[in-house]
């Protein structure tokens, strides 16, 4: 499973602006056209949003998005 | 329950003169047939469809409006006698064959393009000015060397450099793999000048295929070039002309053999037989259709390909072709990847084209000169990794295999004077460049006529 958290939240000081309460490490499954990929990253654990970084959107999600698609 | 139907109407060529006449598509019980009949050669009848009605109508799939395109010629007599292409074409150009020699070192007794024998091959200077104008007409296209054997020109690299130079970018050799097997430095000079793809005839994984359709055994060839393939880093797709009772039950060993081969295999694209061209088989009841190869490869791949995984041509008639792609992961099973129906994958000319470039082009794993500890197909955990997770993520894994172990499966069903369909015609992206320039559908270019007459080759 995909080591995300630790680079993502290495000292656990991510806040959800929403509910004011600090991250949990969580995980969770990202699924696609029939494919789906576990991978941990901070969840609120009063709201249960997941918190994405942009990184990860725009890199690999992305990149698994297109060639999923054939573009 | 009715026995006959006829479900619509297009138009088509008399197998004897040539000369357009009008046909009907028509369902029976096993399948739907082609009925056309000219005022003075009479009746003729060819299966299109093995298979229902229904399954006949959801093969085909939402076009986009048609796309404009670059005219050389006007409507006169009608299609397909005024190629080049005419306004009445309804799609662009994907991809173009440049027949850089009718020389070959074969003398297949199945060849569309009834090659052998001398002729003088068109020059250097001649092929700079196809180049020009495939650029003018709308290009840089996907450049398919064609003929003849290819590898008959010494100066093969030179005309790959040459088409670089003027802005093509994809060029696939269509090639028999004689002299690429005999001679790696031959082929080596190709890849160095650019080309993308070797598209290689591969009948079969006995010897009875090639000595039925080429003539002499050559299994020990072909593996030779697969092998220089593998080794100056080409893209490598597998090229299987189907015969019924010949190796259509082969099918399932050449997927199973392009597997073994990947990531130098990039993809099989099956090509039934057609009875166009030098064609010394008996014209077979039996024809070889879309549902065929389904099957073929569902049952000869003990499901692991089915029939469900394959979509029809999205960008030309969808009658004309299937393609699947196929994901093989590290422990050897396979994943079907299926793009939607409605829209993702390609609907038009230029996403053709690019899907093929990537699809065919050399696997990123093998074009890369520098060893990587982020090669996942190696090593699952790797300690002082260059990447930036200690572990490979399923991300990684997923990206990893599908760029590099994505088998691409897909075939086309050429027409030849029998099953010939203008509305197939209209919407074909794949056109072969005469010797006057003209832009000409490759079905049409190849038409011949029972006595061996063409409207286009060779005018």
């Amino acid at each position: 499973m995909a080591q995300y958290y630790e680079s993502i939240d290495p000292n656990g000081e991510l806040i959800c602006m929403k509910c004011g309460v600090p991250f949990e490490k969580m995980e969770v499954t990202l699924a696609y056209m029939d494919n789906s990929f576990p991978v941990e990253l901070p969840r609120c654990p009063v709201c249960k949003m997941v918190y994405v970084p942009e990184e990860l959107a725009v890199g690999k999600i992305s990149r698994v998005e297109k060639s999923l698609e054939d573009k | 329950m009715q026995d006959r139907k006829i479900i619509s109407a297009t138009a088509s060529v008399c197998p004897v003169c040539l000369k357009q006449i009008s046909a009907q598509r028509v369902a029976e019980h096993d399948g739907i047939y082609m009925e056309k009949s000219c005022p003075e050669h009479g009746d003729f009848r060819v299966l299109l469809w093995r298979g229902s009605e229904e399954s006949y109508r959801n093969w085909e799939r939402q076009k986009q409006q048609p796309a404009e395109h670059y005219c050389h010629t006007h409507v006169d007599k009608g299609c397909p006698y005024d190629c080049g292409l005419c306004e009445d074409h309804l799609q662009q150009i994907c991809c173009v064959l440049l027949e850089v020699t009718q020389r070959c070192n074969l003398h297949c007794p199945v060849c569309f393009a009834s090659a052998g024998g001398y002729s003088e091959d068109p020059s250097i200077e001649e092929i700079s000015e196809w180049y020009d104008e495939l650029m003018k007409a709308g290009g840089p296209f996907n450049i398919q060397l064609s003929g003849g054997e290819p590898t008959m020109r010494d100066d093969l690299a030179e005309i790959i450099r040459l088409g670089k130079e003027k802005g093509f970018t994809y060029f696939q050799l269509n090639t028999n793999g004689l002299r690429i097997a005999e001679d790696y430095d031959y082929l080596k000079q190709l890849v160095d000048a650019g080309l993308s793809n070797v598209f290689l005839q591969f009948d079969g994984l006995t010897e009875e295929p090639y000595e039925v359709l080429r003539g002499k055994p050559l299994l020990a060839v072909k593996k030779k070039a697969v092998e220089n393939c593998g080794r100056a880093k080409v893209g490598l797709t597998l090229v299987p002309t189907v015969a019924p009772g010949v190796n259509d039950n082969q099918v399932g060993d050449i997927l199973k053999f392009a597997m073994q081969n990947m990531p130098v295999v990039r993809g099989v694209h099956f090509q039934p037989v057609s009875y166009f061209g030098r064609c010394d088989l008996e014209q077979n009841e039996q024809r070889i259709t879309i549902p065929d190869m389904l099957r073929y490869m569902e049952e000869q791949t003990d499901g692991m390909m089915k029939a469900e995984d394959f979509l029809g041509g999205g960008a030309e008639n969808s009658y004309c072709s299937f393609h699947g792609n196929f994901m093989q992961m590290p422990d050897g099973t396979i994943k079907s990847i299926k793009s939607d129906n409605t829209g993702c994958c390609c609907t038009s000319s230029k996403q053709s084209r690019d899907f093929v470039a990537k699809r065919w082009s050399v696997a990123p794993v093998l074009a890369s000169t520098e060893s990587s500890c982020c090669n996942i197909a190696q090593t699952t955990a790797v300690n002082n990794s260059c990447c930036s997770t200690s572990q490979p993520s399923l991300f990684d894994v997923f990206l990893e295999r599908i760029e590099n172990y994505t088998l691409a499966v897909s075939g086309m069903l050429f027409q030849d004077a029998w099953n010939f369909d203008l509305e197939r015609v209209k919407s074909c992206y794949l056109c072969e460049l005469s010797p006057k320039k003209k832009i000409v559908p490759f079905c049409a270019y190849n038409l011949t006529s029972i006595s061996g007459e063409t409207i286009h080759r060779g005018k």
